[in-house]
């Protein structure tokens, strides 16, 4: 009975520490009965009749999953989020990557195309797959306590508060969520640079901020934080409220006011520590990031008058 | 249909309803292959990969009680119905009259329909 004591310590060895002694003597018990059951119908087995039995049951992995079947690392109900979580974090480090990577290219004196690229894909990779490893271990622990991250959204509900058939922009997608949480993150970091930044990568720079500049940009944090708060509201209700659009509205607000008040408070760039080459200037950088907040700001303004509009027809 | 088509529904067809075979049969006491050979008896075939993991998951439940014994110079893990998994028998055998009763006019109307096809056919013409 060799062939079955090999067959049973391979199992074992498939199987968590724990439970291999009992499912193994187990096995064995139940192996050994059938090969009973099997020499009384056709007298002495061979060892060819033994495997012909034990290959029957299946391989090793095989019958070791059946009895404790491998767990997923992130449970299915949990994947779209961590789908548009992925989608969140790596896209804000492509943008800072890009960033990086662009302000890099124009202070370098020859602005090779190639070296540009390939920095960016390099830089890009690095962080991404830190990025990746840590949420998806992060959802991986939360699954393994026995716990779901989307049942976090999970209050009571009830049917009345669903919304009219002929409503449907009154459910919130998870896209336009992840979206508007990677653009507050992303803003945060670039308007604490100066917080995380190695004084390497800053003398770098050959443009920042101008001290006003980024004085402003720092007293608007507490209202990125709070849209950053109000899309985890968003997150957990999934339906649009007359609180949630009122609270939504009073946040675009206070962006695109500020981002029209900033446009206007120039100057806002100015030559950083790293020389810039002669393809741009600071005064041309300084007039495009002004063309580009005023832009910036018609989506919020946007969307203050449709989140109004959207109120009106709640009423 | 294919082949793997109805091999997948056939599992899940059977996957509740082995779970309450089991529990029916462990009113009295029995080992792995004893369990097997009863149910092969009774007309229900079921492989060793399916039924040994499942006795397990029923024990470790708290649906059956376990106990090692030596027979026949040989030890054996025998299993029996716990307090806890008579009472979930008595309800899912409940549960199983009512569904088997509701289902079978159901499914011998239909195969009534597929045996006689054309007699249906007139019969709704006429």
């Amino acid at each position: 009975m060799e062939l079955v004591k090999r067959y049973v310590a391979a199992v074992q060895r498939e199987l968590p520490e724990a439970k291999r002694q009992e499912i193994g003597r187990e096995l064995n018990a139940n192996i050994m009965d059938q090969l009973d059951a099997l020499e009384e119908q056709q007298g002495q087995l061979s060892d060819d009749d033994v495997a012909a039995v034990l290959k029957q049951m299946g391989r090793p992995r095989t019958v070791a999953y059946q009895f404790v079947p491998p767990k997923a690392l992130v449970a299915a109900e949990d994947m779209p989020l961590l789908k548009h979580t992925l989608y969140m974090v790596l896209g804000v480090l492509f943008v800072l990557q890009v960033i990086g990577a662009t302000t890099h290219w124009i202070s370098s004196s020859d602005g090779n195309l190639i070296r540009f690229s390939i920095q960016l894909a390099a830089g890009f990779m690095d962080d991404a797959f830190f990025a990746f490893a840590v949420i998806v271990l992060s959802f991986a622990a939360v699954n393994s306590s026995g716990d779901r991250v989307a049942r976090c959204a999970g209050k009571d509900w009830s049917p009345k508060d669903l919304p009219q058939a002929d409503l449907g922009w009154q459910h919130i997608s998870l896209s336009d969520i992840f979206t508007d949480l990677a653009t507050c993150i992303f803003l945060l970091i670039v308007i604490w640079y100066p917080l995380w930044m190695n004084p390497l990568e800053f003398a770098a720079l050959s443009v920042t901020f101008t001290d006003n500049a980024l004085l402003m940009l720092q007293w608007f944090s507490p209202v990125i934080v709070l849209s950053v708060l109000l899309s985890l509201w968003q997150l957990q209700q999934r339906i649009w409220s007359r609180r949630l659009l009122l609270s939504n509205s009073v946040v675009n607000a206070a962006f695109a006011v500020f981002l029209v008040t900033l446009a206007f408070s120039g100057p806002l760039l100015q030559a950083g520590p790293a020389e810039l080459s002669s393809l741009f200037t600071v005064l041309q950088l300084e007039k495009s990031f002004t063309y580009g907040l005023l832009i910036t700001a018609c989506f919020p303004g946007y969307e203050v008058v449709r989140d109004l509009l959207r109120l009106k027809r709640l009423n | 249909m294919t082949s793997s088509q109805l091999d997948k529904m056939r599992l899940e067809l059977r996957r509740g309803v082995l779970v309450l075979a089991v529990l029916a049969s462990l009113k009295q006491p029995h080992y792995g292959y004893s369990l097997r050979k009863q149910l092969q008896d009774r007309g229900i075939d079921i492989d060793e990969g399916t039924l040994y993991p499942l006795v397990r998951r029923l024990a470790e439940q708290g649906l059956l009680d376990s106990e090692w014994q030596q027979a026949e110079g040989r030890e054996r893990r025998y299993y029996l119905l716990s307090e806890q998994g008579k009472e979930l028998l008595a309800q899912l055998t409940d549960e199983w009259l009512q569904l088997n009763s509701a289902l079978a006019p159901l499914l011998t109307e239909n195969k009534e329909l597929s045996q006689n096809p054309e007699q249906n056919q007139s019969g709704e013409t006429e």
